[in-house]
């Protein structure tokens, strides 16, 4: 789709699914997600789960293109890193947004540190790791 | 018993979410790199004008090419030549610059849209479910788990954020990107990722529920 108009009202809608499914769920309340990681309550897992599992079959049913990627050195380092923030913070890049939508104001402190830690990955890989790192969404 | 979806309806909200953005855009869902774009738009304004430009030195190509077809004759139209300049060339800078153009990243100001959409999305998913509150805590959840101290709360949220900042971008993805969209598509760079961010995520998640 080149059309930009078309793909504004596309990310638009996206948006706004995202983020009231994301919220419906339960993503956004940090009790919730530490009950998912430690596996005391399964919902929200089979949930994620569930979602890749159908996305899998329609993908391959409707035969989406592959997006380029491969596994450079950034990706279990970067790994281990967000996997770490996701579990102290509760949030994910689009997690801090919903809590703040939901009224937790502490949550702002969560996007800047996302903005500044975004902002400091790009300036080390242009000076240190000079990774292609590639991205999922374009 | 959780007030939240139950997990079927999770599941289906989050695979028809992914999977109407990828059939309508042909492109993937990836929030941290549409933060990343946004936070850097003055860069990407600038590739944008570049890539407008190339466009146009495109279109003036064909224009020149049809005047001289059109003053000397050409049994090809323009159109054909490229066509076939393709079929006998392919591997050359000019065709990775067509195939890479058909999955160039979408406008800057469109991810923009997207974020502040989520934002708009949660806000009415908070409300209609009479959850929204305006709180100076993260809940009761963080407050047992992690600390009830403010500062300390401030302090640890910020970092959380940075590391997932600077995660998610130097993994090349988060959980919608690598953990919906690439494995969905069974990308084994998505695999990877998601099986160490939610591995580590686990780990931490149990020290501080069981150690700390």
């Amino acid at each position: 789709m080149r059309n930009r108009g078309a793909v504004l009202v596309a990310n638009v809608i996206t948006g706004l699914a995202l983020g009231y499914t994301v919220t419906n769920i339960g993503f956004g309340d940090y009790a919730e997600l530490n009950r998912m990681f430690t596996f005391q309550d399964l919902r929200m897992l089979f949930a994620f789960a569930g979602a890749v599992g159908i996305i899998v079959v329609v993908f391959a049913v409707v035969g989406a293109r592959r997006t380029p990627g491969r596994i450079h050195g950034g990706v279990v380092p970067g790994g281990i890193m967000f996997g770490t923030g996701w579990a102290i913070s509760g949030g994910c890049p689009a997690i801090p947004i919903i809590q703040v939508a939901s009224g937790y104001l502490p949550a702002l402190a969560t996007i800047a540190g996302v903005v500044v830690g975004m902002w400091l990955c790009r300036w080390a890989n242009a000076r240190l790791f000079r990774l292609d790192r590639g991205s999922c969404g374009l | 018993m959780s007030d939240y979806w139950p997990w079927w309806a999770g599941a289906a909200g989050l695979a028809l979410v992914t999977i109407n953005y990828t059939l309508i855009t042909d492109r993937s869902l990836g929030v941290s790199s549409a933060w990343d774009r946004v936070l850097h738009w003055r860069a990407e304004r600038r590739l944008e004008r570049q890539e407008a430009r190339f466009a146009d030195e495109g279109a003036l190509a064909d224009a020149l090419a049809a005047a001289t077809a059109e003053e000397f004759g050409d049994r090809y139209s323009t159109e054909d030549r490229r066509d076939e300049v393709q079929a006998q060339d392919l591997g050359s800078p000019a065709v990775a610059a067509t195939s890479a153009a058909s999955v160039r990243p979408v406008p800057v100001v469109t991810q923009a849209a997207l974020l502040l959409a989520i934002f708009a999305g949660g806000w009415v998913a908070a409300v209609t479910a009479g959850r929204f509150e305006v709180r100076f805590d993260m809940g009761a959840g963080f407050r047992e788990l992690v600390t009830a101290d403010p500062k300390i709360m401030i302090g640890l949220l910020f970092a959380g954020g940075v590391l997932v900042g600077f995660g998610t971008r130097l993994a090349g993805g988060c959980s919608s990107g690598h953990g919906l969209s690439g494995c969905g598509r069974l990308r084994p760079v998505s695999l990877v990722a998601t099986a160490v961010f939610f591995g580590t995520a686990v780990l931490v998640s149990f020290l501080l529920w069981k150690v700390i």
